[in-house]
């Protein structure tokens, strides 16, 4: 093909080509219309990272809304210009141009200008950032402690809380509203991440390290949260969720938890479901004021049986709404609903009416009892676990009969 | 094939073979077969075969991408179980950029810096080859763990501690540290042998600001290279010797702090993105002005940003780890370098436009590449900004939104910007052209798919979606119907149409090789020197150095100002050019000869490294071999012997810059 030839086709083709060119950018605007349609109208996506509900998460977004806006214009900008030059200087036979080779005035002009953008940004930036590192301001602490994969949460005694010995939790993270929360992160095993994305951004649980990360609440309601750094096997089943609740509401949650252990009635399933346990679980899980048959203090020993060194406390395990790493419900997805669709005055009474029997997930719960191994892939097969001595990195297979279970589950309803 | 002698009226090359025997071996000496491929120390034979290897794992790398889109396709999808699946993402991420984006960047830069520097080789032929050698055996080692009980599980990144002993006891990891260590010592050798060819070997007169802008900007990568590589390889040795020979670098327990890791990883691993996306800037930057028919706006200001771009990449690694805990004040400075490396990115972008502003534009698939690259990687560029403002950041850090922006900086920077080159080099490399109306199909369903793909991962990312989950549960997806399961759906229908566009490339291969039309000399009314000479090159590359007055060199040859007009006017054809060349060809060109040892010494890493894993018999048996290897290349000359030539070089250029 040479120079005349391709001269002589090249009317077609070049009209061709801006025909499909056109269409690009429709294309290219039609999805850029959609995109900005589907983030404007809220789908209630629970990790919606643009829905803050608390003043940290709304720190961040008012810096990233106009951020996002300035460079939304600025690609804009640049696709006009292509679609203009491309239209404009199509090969149309025009002679070759004069061999330019740029303009130094304009090329300073059109750097300083970026810059000076990112200037404006970086000064609100700078800002944003030393506000969400303060931690003078705090007014509660929680321990956060992540391990494969689930999170825990130990709040250390505060007496204006009402918190006079400390709290051990699993899953989901309760606090008070309009309260200045501070996390303290670290890790038992590998980093995890914490990350309520409409309270705050994330902050890593680095293990050997202990990382603060700033929480705060405007209304009570419950927020979805996952863990973000990549921690092994089940990273993708390692969620959690932050409730906030009233301060009275929060009192109360808090008494909860430390009310005294009450033991099921005598010759009742959920008896013979706590001899199951002393037999069983005991070995891993802490209910705290279970006693054995002699009378001693049930104390579990998770560091001789799980390589990280922990498993859920269960001393309340009914106040909770899910289980497992908040990776499944404890509440059917009736009880569920009512409880997150619920607005945010009444959220906290139903909250705190916990899991009666009628409301339980008997369905997942049983399953999980059964074979925990086969509802969430973690380290439990008896050939894995050469690295580990021959400890096992999440909830195993136990072998219960079904009657075991069902003992268990009666037993375990009775841990409000 | 050694010793090209000819005579000015002779207009066919004779070889000399050299019947000498010098080192451990003699000499190989077939010019044909397959021997002329595995012993070739030829700048171009391995271009192509860094090329043909980096395809080969884009091919790979890119069906573990359609099964992750499969398991995603739906929630609690069912076609990989987590173990695979994380796997899946960790290879596709190592394999696509290690063994794909690397490699072909290195096949392109082997095969057209000494072209378009005006030279017949590289620096160090043989040690070009123990690279590609060592590239190939580094990425198969890698691959290998698939059937030898799995493959790397930590993700690409590899975060200590979750890399260690305990937390994947299979030898996958193993294998990814090993295997990359030798792909490692290839880029290594491969940079300083570009480097001392980029700076020693240019044609008479070619400053280094009258030198291609592709040169340039893999020049720039290969300093990346040079500096960065030994950061990862540092970080890979803690990592074994970790895992293999029981150190505890990592080990908390041990008072280890696991973030020294990630600041090793990303001290390489912020400049490697670099590394993977300015060879791409360098070929855009060539087929814009081709087909724009005017010289790059701005010349000196994309190479000085380009080489900003290469100093300011080593100031922005932490921005990886601003959700790491690494304090306000780090956290401030990484904001505001990774805002200041925008600049000179978007300075870029800027003269590309200004290039085709005022020329006149012919739209050819490779050209196509290019546009569609700008406006693609301007996407990208733009969503890299909001993650340069930390708050926001530790939002978006780990979801989807990264994976959106880094495939628009990787697919619509560097994977366009290949295939612009393809379709314009394809004709140099094999004298054939690329049938342009399946490149429109090409191109577009390319472009379709990408968007397809990875646009719907902006949305995703934004409402909440983290990255590395082998589900997705629908009771995070949201309501209605733009909830994250429509989104994820169309990201997984995209990545198939993506597929099929790849596939009409490979198929346009296919076509190409079979239809007998040869192309023209000059198909593109080029700009650079590698145009000047026969499609594909000589084994010396040019019958004669050309002497450099202009930048665009060949442009100039043919072209000359109307002093009234300031138009430009046709003054010579490209064929005319080569005439004229071949009339004035060099009398005496002494090539580099092939040679057994690279791929020997090649051969024998990996089997060090298998032994390190299984059993140390093995590395000792692995490390006879490399001993053996290295004293046969030491006492091997790099050149057939002066006394094999008849007569003493009279303009041996060849044999005064081809090296040892």
């Amino acid at each position: 093909m040479n120079h005349s030839q391709r001269h002589s086709n090249l009317k077609t083709r070049v009209a061709s080509v801006l025909l499909v060119t056109s269409k690009k950018y429709q294309k290219i605007f039609g999805v850029a219309m959609a995109t900005m349609f589907a983030a404007g109208c809220a789908q209630n996506a629970p990790q919606d990272t643009w829905q803050p509900k608390g003043p940290n998460a709304k720190i961040i977004d008012d810096l990233q809304q106009p951020v996002f806006a300035v460079a939304g214009i600025i690609g804009l900008i640049v696709a006009v210009a292509i679609i203009y030059v491309v239209f404009k200087y199509k090969d149309r036979g025009q002679a070759i141009p004069e061999q330019t080779h740029g303009k130094p005035a304009l090329e300073i002009t059109l750097t300083i200008i970026p810059a000076l953008i990112l200037a404006v940004v970086a000064v609100f930036t700078f800002g944003a950032i030393f506000k969400l590192a303060k931690t003078d301001d705090t007014e509660m602490i929680i321990n956060v402690t992540g391990q494969q994969w689930w999170w825990e949460y130990d709040y250390p005694a505060q007496n204006e809380f009402g918190i006079n010995q400390p709290i051990i939790s699993s899953g989901q993270l309760v606090m008070p509203v309009g309260t200045k929360v501070l996390l303290r992160e670290t890790s038992r095993d590998v980093i995890h991440s914490y990350w309520i994305p409409a309270l705050n951004g994330k902050r890593d649980a680095v293990p050997g390290r202990v990382q603060t990360l700033r929480l705060e609440a405007d209304a009570p309601g419950l927020f979805a949260g996952q863990c973000t750094e990549f921690c092994g096997l089940s990273h993708a089943n390692m969620r959690m969720e932050a409730i906030a609740l009233s301060k009275a509401d929060f009192a109360k949650w808090v008494a909860n938890q430390q009310a005294a252990y009450v033991a099921p009635a005598k010759d009742s399933l959920a008896q013979q479901g706590e001899a199951v346990f002393l037999n069983q679980c005991v070995r891993c899980h802490q209910v705290n004021g279970l006693l054995r048959a002699d009378g001693t203090p049930a104390i579990a020993a998770p560091d001789e049986n799980v390589w990280s060194g922990a498993a859920p406390n269960l001393t309340h395990l009914m106040s909770r709404n899910t289980f497992a790493g908040a990776t499944f419900d404890l509440l059917s997805k009736q009880c569920r609903d009512e409880v997150w669709n619920a607005p945010s005055d009444e959220i906290g009474a139903k909250y705190l009416a916990g899991v009666t029997e009628d409301c339980l997930n008997q369905k997942d719960l049983r399953a999980w009892l059964r074979n925990a191994p086969a509802m969430k892939p973690m380290y439990a097969n008896p050939t894995q676990l050469t690295a580990t001595g021959g400890k096992y990195r999440g909830m195993p297979y136990l072998a219960l009969s079904e009657d075991d279970i069902s003992k268990l589950v009666a037993y375990l309803l009775t841990l409000k | 094939m050694a010793i090209i002698e000819r005579e000015t009226e002779v207009m066919v090359p004779v070889t000399v073979t050299p019947t000498s025997t010098y080192g451990v071996l003699k000499r190989p000496v077939s010019a044909t077969g397959w021997r002329a491929w595995v012993f070739t120390v030829d700048h171009k034979k391995l271009g192509l075969m860094y090329g043909a290897t980096a395809m080969f794992f884009f091919i790979v790398g890119g069906v573990e991408a359609l099964l992750i889109r499969l398991q995603l396709a739906a929630p609690n999808g069912k076609v990989l179980n987590a173990d695979l699946y994380n796997q899946m993402f960790t290879m596709h991420a190592t394999t696509m950029v290690f063994l794909f984006v690397m490699p072909m960047a290195a096949g392109l830069a082997n095969y057209f810096i000494p072209l378009q520097i005006g030279a017949r080789d590289v620096a160090f032929p043989r040690i070009n080859a123990l690279g590609f050698w060592l590239l190939l055996f580094g990425g198969i080692f890698i691959n290998l763990s698939w059937f030898l009980g799995g493959a790397a599980d930590g993700g690409w990144f590899m975060y200590a501690p979750n890399s260690g002993p305990v937390f994947s006891p299979t030898n996958g990891i193993d294998f990814w540290a090993f295997g990359l260590q030798i792909a490692g010592i290839a880029s290594l050798t491969g940079a300083i042998n570009l480097i001392v060819t980029v700076l020693n070997m240019r044609a008479p007169g070619m400053t280094l600001m009258k030198m291609p802008i592709f040169t340039w900007m893999m020049t720039v990568v290969q300093f990346l290279l040079l500096f960065a590589v030994p950061v990862i390889t540092v970080a890979l040795f803690l990592l074994s010797f970790q895992r293999n020979f029981g150190a505890r670098f990592f080990d908390v327990a041990a008072g280890a702090d696991p973030l020294l890791w990630q600041h090793l990883f990303w001290i390489f691993g912020h400049p490697e993105v670099y590394i993977l996306v300015l060879p791409a800037f360098g070929i855009v930057s060539e087929v814009l002005p081709v087909f724009s028919r005017k010289p790059l706006f701005g010349y000196p200001f994309v190479v000085f940003s380009g080489a900003a771009i290469g100093f300011v990449g080593w100031g922005v690694w932490a921005h990886h780890m601003f959700a790491s805990g690494l304090g306000p004040v780090s956290v401030a400075v990484f904001s505001l370098t990774t805002m200041a490396i925008a600049v000179p990115t978007g300075v870029k972008i800027i003269n590309w436009t200004l290039t085709m502003w005022g020329g006149k534009l012919y739209f050819s698939t490779a050209m196509k590449f290019s546009i569609g690259l700008i406006v693609l990687f301007t996407v990208g560029g733009l969503s890299g900004v909001t993650h340069s403002v930390a708050p926001s950041d530790t939002q978006q850090t780990d979801t989807y939104y990264i994976v959106a922006h880094f495939h628009y900086v990787l697919f619509g920077g560097a994977v366009l910007g290949f295939f612009s080159g393809f379709y314009y080099w394809w004709p140099k490399m094999f004298g054939k052209m690329l049938n342009e109306k399946l490149g429109g199909w090409n191109f577009w369903l390319m472009v379709i798919g990408m968007n397809l793909t990875f646009g719907p991962m902006h949305i995703l990312g934004l409402q909440g979606q983290p990255r590395r989950m082998y589900q997705w549960t629908e009771a995070r997806a949201g309501e209605g119907f733009f909830n994250l399961a429509f989104w994820n759906l169309i990201a997984s229908i995209g990545s198939f149409v993506l597929a099929v566009g790849i596939l009409l490339f490979l198929i346009n291969v296919v076509i190409t090789a079979r239809n007998p039309t040869k192309s023209p000399l000059d198909p593109w009314n080029s700009r650079s020197l590698e145009w000047m000479t026969s499609n594909p090159p000589k084994e010396h590359n040019f019958d004669v150095i050309p002497t450099v007055h202009h930048l665009d060199e060949f442009f100039h040859r043919k072209y000359e100002e109307d002093s009234a007009t300031h138009t430009m006017r046709q003054i010579a054809t490209a064929e005319e050019i080569m005439a004229e060349q071949e009339r004035n060809a060099d009398k005496h060109i002494h090539m580099p000869s092939p040679s057994y040892w690279p791929i020997v010494l090649a051969g024998a890493v990996p089997i060090i490294t298998f032994g390190m894993i299984f059993s140390h018999l093995i590395a000792v048996i692995g490390g006879v071999i490399l001993l053996f290897a290295a004293f046969g290349w030491a006492l091997e000359p790099s050149t057939a012997p002066e006394s094999d030539f008849e007569n003493n070089s009279s303009q041996g250029t060849a044999l005064d810059k081809v090296g040892h």
